[in-house]
């Protein structure tokens, strides 16, 4: 028997092992407890959040439900997974028929988004279901590392995480003590604000760095709680001493209260503490890379704030 | 025979004619239907799933997506278009409609209300939810209806107050809520067959085919209703309770419909208007045909809703409505001096 | 009761609401006993400013808003002889939002101003609910007028609800739009509405002989020396510009012309001299008790205007339906 033959064999072997029934892994979501075969290759994801998980532990996903707009996966995410994905429609009602063209291995779902089609699902591949709207930072590293079992990434993750908390440490070290500051993000769509309280993703986050929150802490967790829509005579109520602004149009309602006393004298504004953020990248993407965005631009902000 | 057919046996040939041609324009849309979507399948792919033939399948797209929206968009386009084909016949209006006894209102508020206000019910009871909401709206005007025995036109106000009742109902859940990312509730209020499968199939096409077949078997009571009500109780009809009767029918088959496909307002409103205008008013040929147009309408609205813009996809209620509103707009212009049928 | 003691009672129960909208709000420094002077003494405090600059423009617009509304309504039933019509049962309302609606999603039209969109959207589902209905020439069949516009405004309301499964925040900006959300309201918006108001009013007691006299009929009025094709053409016209007007301030604010006349009618009587003052003083006691309601149901949350009168109107409406005795 040549070298060759050997060689061939060897291969063959190797890709008969690898074309076996592949061992399933449980994991147990929002939605029950689903089987997923091991390493899956072909990931379908539903939310921007799990997109955020994927790259980091390094996963391309064949398909995105990206809005139809690509460049809502921002450059920290193209950067690991590359340009390949098949957009799936909208994070509302993704196509169902580009979902199973892509003949994916498993899905990961919104549970608040998805779950009356979960079945549908299903039907395509195993899909698994995370709640990524209305979780707070906490709730989004403990997913992430649920989908990292479920891709069978562990080790991974494991390693990204432990480098996720020295870089958190590290910018939270850069902030410094900030227990004396209030700080509050909102989102400005032209028509009204979104305030997020400290039991959301963004509020969450700002509790996490030491900032104090003027809004009430609700006891519930549901999304109407998690962003609220207010008024400015609210705002002026609630006062924060930062206002940290996502604006989806340009100028935003709070551009044309520019001049109103009640606007003009929220601590915020009156030591002109209003800083703009991305609101794509604040209001929409939760997750590690996600935060840690977020957390650069906090230090930046910091340190404008302390000049 | 005399080789002269008389005035009547003509009109039933023509009709019978009208009928088969329907019937082979709703076989060929449902086999387009199956053909296009945001993915291109080409026809021996679909042949090959179909029948399960050797070579390249896509047996979930078309097996367990598009089979059963078609199946679903045959059901309910008929049975929504059979049911406001009644209710106009009952409150004899032109412009009646299953909206009209505040089916959908009830059938939408209760779903949202289902999905926001008890988030711990699973999703998959909402057609359930539904269908009990637009009883309940119906059932309430009947019982009005019954206890005040109403004039039809008294009875259709009613209805529509009803209806603004139960949707300011639906306005404030949906502010209140703030919640515009729940998908499921939002597509469904549009009337859309997104992300339906043979399970929604396999509740509701048992109800749907023995309502239809009730309805079809009663409509000659609709042909007396027609006649007015002196004339209709001067031949023996109890007209009050056979409308009651008529009107339960006519809500059980929209809830069930309206249930599994969501709010798809306009089928009953502009299928039996079109169908009218096809075979005239005698409810034996009129039922049946705007069945057929309901179905032809839903199944058409839901291709084109998928193939237009993917991956996006557009409710086949509004496409459907689309569709059906320059028919509608222009046949009420035409007969807006005419006697109410 | 006397007339002017009734129209005494109305006036202060609208003082009164008016009062209550500029106490009531989320700034906890505003109370019924310092309203009054935060309100004509400028003395530079925030609670001054959110009375001032908050809550007045505020209370004009909804106050405004009511006015316009309620005498649309009245015109409409004039013009109808239909005590049921107005503009959310002709689909008026819901035509504006559908013109919002598509002045946000279409790509087109982005970037047209969206109070001419709302304008546009109102007059079209008005001439469409008109022409089903039977034209404003021939005789109009309550009924059919009624079901035709339900009809338009059942189609206008399923396509800006189709917006909701578009983008999230394209959604919101419907949503916020539609509902009629009067908590930003400046006095700019204020402003062209004390014109339409008053305008309005005034029409319409020039009106009132007219509308008294159509009430009794196509023949009758012509004997009386009033041509009832232009006095229906006037109260049409007239109800077009109050409504779209409104729209464009505050955004559909929903059943305000059917429920005040209504009311009025029954408090007042069927002539239409007395009915006008009085449906417009109505009109602006309920949008502001409305406005009053919206910051008060989810204290410290606020519910849009349009949502409250939706849900004091429509079982309104419902009860209205259940008394007439002989319809049509």
């Amino acid at each position: 028997m040549s070298i060759k033959s050997l060689v061939a064999g060897l291969a063959g072997a190797m890709v008969l092992v690898a074309m076996l029934p592949a061992q399933a892994v449980e994991i147990t979501h929002d939605l029950g407890t689903t089987d997923v075969p091991d390493a899956p290759q072909r990931i379908v994801v539903l939310e921007y959040s799990f997109v955020d998980t994927l790259a980091a532990v390094g996963v391309s996903p064949v398909g995105i439900a990206d809005d139809d707009k690509r460049d809502s996966i921002i450059p920290a995410y193209t950067a690991i997974i590359g340009d390949d994905w098949t957009s799936v429609g909208t994070r509302k009602s993704p196509s169902l028929e580009i979902i199973a063209s892509l003949q994916p291995d498993l899905i990961i779902a919104d549970t608040s988004r998805h779950e009356a089609v979960y079945e549908a699902l299903s039907e395509i591949a195993p899909t698994i279901s995370f709640d990524s709207l209305t979780g707070t930072y906490e709730v989004a590293l403990e997913a992430a590392k649920t989908i990292a079992h479920a891709v069978g990434k562990d080790a991974e993750m494991e390693a990204r995480l432990a480098e996720h908390t020295t870089k958190m440490e590290a910018y939270k070290a850069e902030v410094g003590d900030v227990s004396d500051w209030s700080a509050q993000f909102i989102i400005d769509n032209g028509e009204g604000i979104f305030l997020h309280s400290p039991v959301s993703y963004n509020g969450s986050l700002l509790a996490w760095f030491g900032f104090k929150s003027n809004m009430p802490s609700p006891d519930g967790h549901t999304y109407e709680e998690a962003i609220v829509n207010t008024s400015l005579e609210q705002l002026s109520e609630i006062n924060p001493q930062i206002i940290l602004r996502g604006k989806y149009t340009d100028p935003g309602l709070t551009d044309s209260w520019v001049g109103q006393p009640l606007y003009d004298n929220i601590e915020a504004v009156k030591n002109q503490h209003v800083y703009d953020v991305i609101a794509h990248e604040w209001s929409r993407l939760r997750g590690v890379l996600a935060s840690e965005v977020s957390a650069a631009n906090l230090v930046d902000i910091v340190k404008q704030l302390k000049q | 025979m005399t080789g002269l057919a008389s005035p009547r046996t003509r009109a039933t040939n023509r009709a019978v004619i009208l009928i088969v041609a329907l019937l082979a324009l709703v076989i060929c849309v449902s086999l387009w239907g199956l053909s296009v979507g945001a993915v291109a399948i080409p026809v021996d792919v679909i042949v090959n799933t179909l029948f399960n033939l050797d070579g390249e399948q896509q047996t979930y797209i078309i097996m367990k997506s598009r089979l059963p929206r078609m199946v679903l968009a045959l059901l309910a386009g008929g049975a929504l278009a059979l049911s406001g084909a009644i209710i106009q016949a009952v409150i004899r209006n032109p412009l009646a409609s299953p909206n009209v006894i505040g089916i959908n209102s009830g059938a939408a508020l209760f779903a949202l209300g289902m999905v926001l206000l008890f988030p711990a019910i699973p999703q998959v009871w909402m057609p359930l939810a539904a269908c009990l909401g637009g009883l309940c709206a119906a059932g309430f005007v009947m019982l009005v209806a019954h206890y005040r025995s109403l004039s039809a036109v008294h009875l259709a106000l009613i209805g529509v107050a009803v209806g603004f009742v139960f949707e300011s109902g639906v306005d404030y859940l949906l502010i209140t809520s703030n919640d515009s990312e729940s998908s499921a509730p939002m597509i469904w209020l549009t009337g859309s067959l997104w992300g339906r499968t043979w399970s929604h199939v396999g509740i509701s096409w048992i109800p749907m085919i023995a309502l239809s077949g009730v309805a079809l078997i009663l409509s000659y009571r609709l042909d007396l209703i027609a006649l007015g009500e002196a004339t209709a109780t001067g031949l023996g009809l109890n007209v009050p309770r056979q409308r009651l009767i008529m009107l339960f029918v006519a809500t059980m088959l929209a809830s069930v419909a309206v249930a599994v496909v969501g709010v798809m307002g306009f089928i009953g409103l502009m299928a039996p208007h079109i169908a009218r205008r096809l075979v005239g008013g005698s409810h034996r040929l009129m039922l049946p045909v705007s069945m057929l147009v309901g179905m032809l309408l839903v199944v058409l609205a839901d291709g084109i809703g998928r193939a237009i813009a993917p991956p996006i996809e557009i409710s086949a209620g509004i496409l459907a409505a689309l569709i059906g509103a320059p028919f509608f707009i222009y046949i009420m212009l035409t007969t807006a001096s005419e006697q109410e049928p | 009761m006397p007339l002017a003691f009734r129209f005494t009672l109305l006036a202060a129960a609208v003082l009164f609401a008016a009062l209550l909208s500029l106490t009531i709000g989320q700034r906890s420094d505003v109370g019924i006993t310092n309203v009054l002077q935060l309100l004509f003494v400028n003395d530079g405090s925030l609670a001054r400013s959110a009375v001032v600059d908050l809550r007045l423009p505020r209370m004009l617009v909804a106050g405004l808003v009511g006015i316009n509304l309620a005498l649309a309504g009245l015109a409409l039933q004039a013009v109808t002889r239909n005590p049921l019509a107005s503009e959310s049962v002709l689909g008026i309302n819901q035509g504006a939002a559908l013109g919002v609606a598509l002045g946000l999603v279409i790509p087109g039209l982005i970037g047209v101003n969206l109070d001419v969109m709302a304008i546009i959207g109102a007059v079209l589902a008005g001439v469409v609910t008109f022409s089903i209905a039977g034209g404003l020439g021939g005789r109009l069949d309550s009924m059919r007028l009624i079901l035709a516009g339900v009809t338009v405004g059942a189609f206008s309301f399923a396509f800006v609800r189709f917006t909701f499964t578009l983008e999230d925040n394209l959604s919101r900006l419907v949503l916020s739009w539609t509902s009629a959300d009067i908590s930003s309201a400046r006095f700019d918006q204020a402003l062209p509405l004390v014109f339409w108001a008053a305008g309005g009013f005034l029409v319409s007691i020039f009106m009132a002989h007219s509308f008294n006299i159509l009430a009794l009929g196509d023949g009758a009025s012509q004997g009386l020396g009033v041509d009832p094709r232009r006095a229906r053409f006037i109260g049409a016209m007239l109800a077009a510009v109050l409504t779209g007007a409104s729209v464009a301030a505050a955004g559909p604010v929903m059943f305000v012309g059917l429920v005040m006349p209504h009311l009025c009618r029954l408090w007042f009587g069927p002539n239409h001299r007395v009915l006008v003052p009085a449906v417009a003083l109505g009109g602006a006691g309920l949008v502001l008790t409305a406005d009053v309601v919206s910051k008060l149901v989810r204290f410290p949350y606020e519910t849009p205007l349009g949502i409250i009168c939706a849900l004091i109107g429509a079982p309104y409406f419902l009860y209205a339906t259940l008394r007439a005795k002989n319809m049509a």
